[in-house]
Formats: C-alpha cells, structure tokens, sequence
C-alpha cells in the first residue's frame, strides 16, 4: 500500500530552512513586484537579509493576499506521512511561534512546518517582532 | 807805513876818486882820445888836467871833456840816488803787499816811508790790487757763505737722495721679488686656466650628451604619454563594452531570475496538481536548475565584471597616473632641457672666459717676464745710483767740509 506523499514547499528565512504546505500557497512571486501593504516580514521566523522572494498567501478576506517575505525559496519537495512529525512539548516552549505546526525530517534534520495563514494570522495580530530592515520598505 | 829795503839794488858804479891819466909825454891828442874812450865805456872817474895840453884846441876839448865828466857825474850821482830811492818804495811796496797778503788785513791803505814819482804808479797799482782782492776777498766770502749754504743743502740733498735710493733699491727688490711671485703665479693661472678650458670642453661635450639624452628621454615620455592615452581610450572603450556586457547579464539574470520563479511556481503548480503533476514538477524542477546554472553564471559573471570593473579602473588610474607621469616628465624634461642649455651656455662662456684667461695670462706672463728683466736691470741701475748717492754724499760732505774751511780761511781777511 502506498504512503501519502505531502508536498511542501521549501524556503528560507535568515540561515533556517522551512517548510509549508503547497496547498496554503497561491504563487511564489517577487517582494519588488509585490502590492505596498501586502508584505509580511519581521516574523518569529526570523530576520530576512536577501528578500529575494516572496510567498504569496491568500488573506482573511475573500480575494485578499499577503506576501511573507523570504531570502530563497528552495523548491518543492514530496514527503511521505512518515517523515511528518507533532511538535514536541518542549519545542512549544523554546518557539513561541504559534504558525509551527510540526516537524518534517529531511535526510534526518528536524525542518519546521509553518502553517502559512496562521503566520499571516499571527502577524496582522500583532505587531511586527523584528522590525524590517531599511530597505524592507520598497 | 815805514818801508825797508829788502835787497841790495844794483847801482851804477860811482867814480869814487878821479884818476889821473899818466901821461910820460902829456898834453898830447892821443891821452886826450884815450880819456874819451874811458868815458865811453863808463869810466867817468878819468881826470883830464886841461893845463897840461899845450895846444889850445886840444886844451879847449880837454876842458869841454872836463866840464862833460864832471856833469854826467853829478847826474849820475843824482839818478844812483834815485834808483836807491824807488828801489828802497819797490821793496816797502812789496814788503807791505806780502805783509798785507799774510796778514790778510786789507782794510789799510799803502804808506811808503819813501817818496817819488816813479812809485805814483805803483802804489796806484797796489791799491788797485788791495781794492780787487778786497772785492774778491768779499765776493769770495759771500761766496765760500753761499758755497757752504748751499754745500750743506746739497749734503742734506745728497743724504736724502741716497737714503730714498737706498729705499727705492730696497722697493725695486721687493717689486722683483713681488714681480717673481706674479710670474710664478701667472704660470700657474695660466695652468689652471688651460685646464679648466679643458674641463670645461670635456662638461661641454657631457653637457650636450645630456641634451641629447634628455631629448631622448622627452621623446620617449611623448611617446610614453601617447600611448597612455591610447591606453586609455582603450580602457575607456573596455569600460563601456564591460558595462554593456554587464546590462546584458542584468537582463540574463533578469531573464534568469523569472525563469526561476516560473519554474518555482510550475513546481507548486504541479505539486497542487498531485500525481498528475508529477511530470510538470520534473520539468519545473529541471527549468528551475537551469535558471539556477545560469543565475550561477551570471553571479559568476558579475563577479568577473566586477573585477573587471576594478582592474579597469585600476588600469585607468594607472593609465591617468601614466599620462600625469608622463606629461610631468615632459615638462621636467623641457625644464632639464632648458637648464641644459643655461648650463652649455655657461660652460661654453666658461670655456671661453678660461681660453681667454689662458691667453691673458700668457700674455700677462711674459709681460711679467719682461717686468722682471726690467725691474733687475732698474735695480741694477739703482744700485749704481745708490753707490754714485753714496759717493755724492761723499762728496757733499767733503764739499761742506772744503766751503767751511774756504769761510773759515776767507774770514782771516779783515777788510773793514
């Protein structure tokens, strides 16, 4: 019997690497060419220094979007049910990231698994943790 | 004045006692001639006895002769006297002109202790003499007063002149001495000038070796600055062509860039898309690795460029430094070639000035040479004038000497 296959979508934030879903994201698209206001950057993920591409995922409101920032986008990548992991206890108290939804291990390294509308969620909750470096505003 | 007689004056013999003419016969002509031949030859002391001639005529004669003789006797009486007379003033006359000229008392007159008219004459005579030597006397004083006068200034004369001789003799010695010198240092003027001509042509060929050089190194800066700027707009033109290349791997990367979206959202199309994707992923992926490789590519292209960019500009720095470099050289080199051409200037006039200064100085030798041969022979000249100084000096004082005993000898002259 064939295992179900996940299909994630991997990129980078700062030196970390994550993973989400391909079914939370609509397009991967550029941070230049993205709308003024859409951005989402600052994260608990972490600080961004290349904003070389950005995530773009469907908003709260119908028709809405929003584009997380991120330094690369590092491809797809299928991964069987097996290699899915729950969060452990003690990791919810080192993140305080509510958007990690779990572990993925890939060539046995824990990736965390970010569930994007809930980041996108969280951040138009609260304010910005890092504040975007000066040229985050183009 | 008394006058002496000095010496005996010859007198004509006087018939002491008359003589009587012994006649055996008497009276007769022939005593008669005989008595006339004795009286003509002086012998007046014959007696004729005219009674003892018997013929009247004879008698007649014998007593004209009688008569005769005794007249010339007393005449002759008279005259002996008279020449006793004059002779006794000759002689006073002479005694008192030697007493005179002895005593040098002039200032008398002649007193004769005898007097006569025969001694008019003579004693005008002698005082004619006392009047000239008393003239001379005077003119030989003032004279003897004059000669020692001016003898003394001659001895002052002579001393000086021999003294400023023997100084000149000493200064024409020193001149030689000096001249010598002056010869030795013309010579060696003369030396040093030739060879500072010589040193002087020898800078001089150096000098325009280094013109010729420096002209040389000018045309190699002109050249060195031509080509710096051909470097330069060759850098210039490499500039621009790596700037296009760089808008050109702009637009590849650009290219690139949405290549790799693209292939990021076909692989996030196709994983949506499930199994059915499968084969689109692939292919998303495979674009996607492309897009990578040549966004690697242009990285490293960009990287290259940007080196490019670096050494070109580099090379443009250096190439303007070269053309500065250059263009500096050029004018040091202008300013070398005209101090050059001041220093060929001034060592062709040196040159000049040291062979004019040779010839100066030869010629200024054998003047000099001609001075000394000059000067030894005014020396010798002047050692003879300081010995004939020397003798005049002599002579001079000698002179003083003779002019003090002439005044001394004039001064036993009494003639006032």
């Amino acid at each position: 019997m064939n295992e179900h296959v996940n299909e994630l979508l991997m990129f980078q934030i700062g030196a970390r690497v994550f993973a989400s879903t391909v079914r939370d994201v609509v397009r991967i698209g550029n941070v230049a060419e993205a709308a003024p206001g859409t951005l989402i950057e600052g994260t608990s993920l972490g600080a961004t220094f290349a904003r070389e591409r950005g995530v773009v995922v469907a908003g709260e409101a119908a028709g809405t979007e929003a584009t997380l920032v991120v330094d690369q986008v590092l491809g797809v990548r299928s991964v069987p049910d097996s290699q899915l992991l729950p969060l452990p206890a003690f990791v919810t108290a080192v993140i305080p990231a509510s958007a990690v939804s779990g572990l993925v291990l890939l060539e046995d390294a824990p990736t965390l698994v970010v569930d994007l509308p809930a980041l996108v969620r969280e951040r138009l909750a609260a304010p910005p943790a890092h504040p975007p470096p000066p040229h985050a505003t183009a | 004045m008394a006058a002496k007689p000095a010496t005996k004056t010859k007198l004509p013999k006087q018939p002491s006692s008359p003589r009587t003419l012994a006649r055996p016969n008497g009276g007769d002509a022939a005593s008669l001639a005989e008595a006339v031949n004795a009286f003509a030859k002086g012998k007046l002391d014959v007696i004729i006895k005219p009674q003892d001639y018997s013929d009247p005529g004879l008698r007649l004669i014998a007593e004209a002769l009688q008569g005769a003789g005794q007249g010339i006797g007393t005449q002759l009486k008279e005259f002996n006297e008279r020449v006793k007379n004059v002779s006794q003033g000759v002689d006073e006359a002479i005694e008192a002109l030697i007493r005179l000229v002895v005593q040098g008392d002039l200032s008398g007159e002649l007193r004769l202790a005898v007097t006569d008219s025969a001694l008019t004459p003579l004693i005008a005579g002698i005082a004619q003499v006392m009047e000239t030597l008393k003239r001379f006397v005077t003119e030989i004083r003032e004279a003897a007063l004059q000669l020692s006068t001016s003898s003394a200034e001659v001895l002052a004369a002579a001393t000086q002149n021999e003294s400023s001789t023997a100084a000149q003799a000493s200064a024409i010695h020193e001149t030689t001495a000096t001249m010598e010198e002056l010869k030795g240092a013309s010579h060696q003027i003369a030396e040093n000038a030739q060879m500072v001509a010589a040193i002087a042509e020898q800078t001089l060929i150096g000098a325009r070796a280094g013109e010729g050089s420096i002209k040389a190194f000018m045309a190699s800066m002109e050249k060195v600055r031509h080509n710096a700027v051909e470097v330069d707009e060759a850098i210039g033109k490499l500039s621009k062509r790596v700037e296009r290349i760089g808008t050109v791997v702009e637009v590849i990367d650009e290219i690139a860039d949405r290549s790799d979206l693209l292939a990021l959202n076909a692989a996030l199309e196709g994983a949506k898309a499930g199994e059915a994707g499968r084969g689109f992923s692939i292919v998303a992926a495979e674009m996607r690795r492309l897009a990578e490789n040549v966004m690697e590519s242009t990285k490293e292209i960009k990287n290259l460029i940007t080196e490019i960019r670096e050494s070109t500009h580099s090379a443009k720095e250096a190439s303007d430094g070269n053309k500065r470099e250059a263009s500096e050289g050029e004018k040091l080199g202008g300013a070398a070639i005209q101090s050059v051409s001041g220093i060929l200037s001034g060592i062709q006039e040196t040159s000049d000035a040291a062979r004019v200064i040779h010839l100066a100085t030869q010629q200024q030798r054998t003047a000099t040479e001609q001075v000394v041969l000059s000067m030894s022979e005014i020396e010798e000249v002047t050692r003879s004038a300081q010995s004939g100084s020397r003798q005049a000096t002599g002579a001079a004082s000698e002179l003083t000497k003779l002019a003090e005993r002439l005044a001394e000898l004039v001064k036993r002259f009494k003639i006032d």
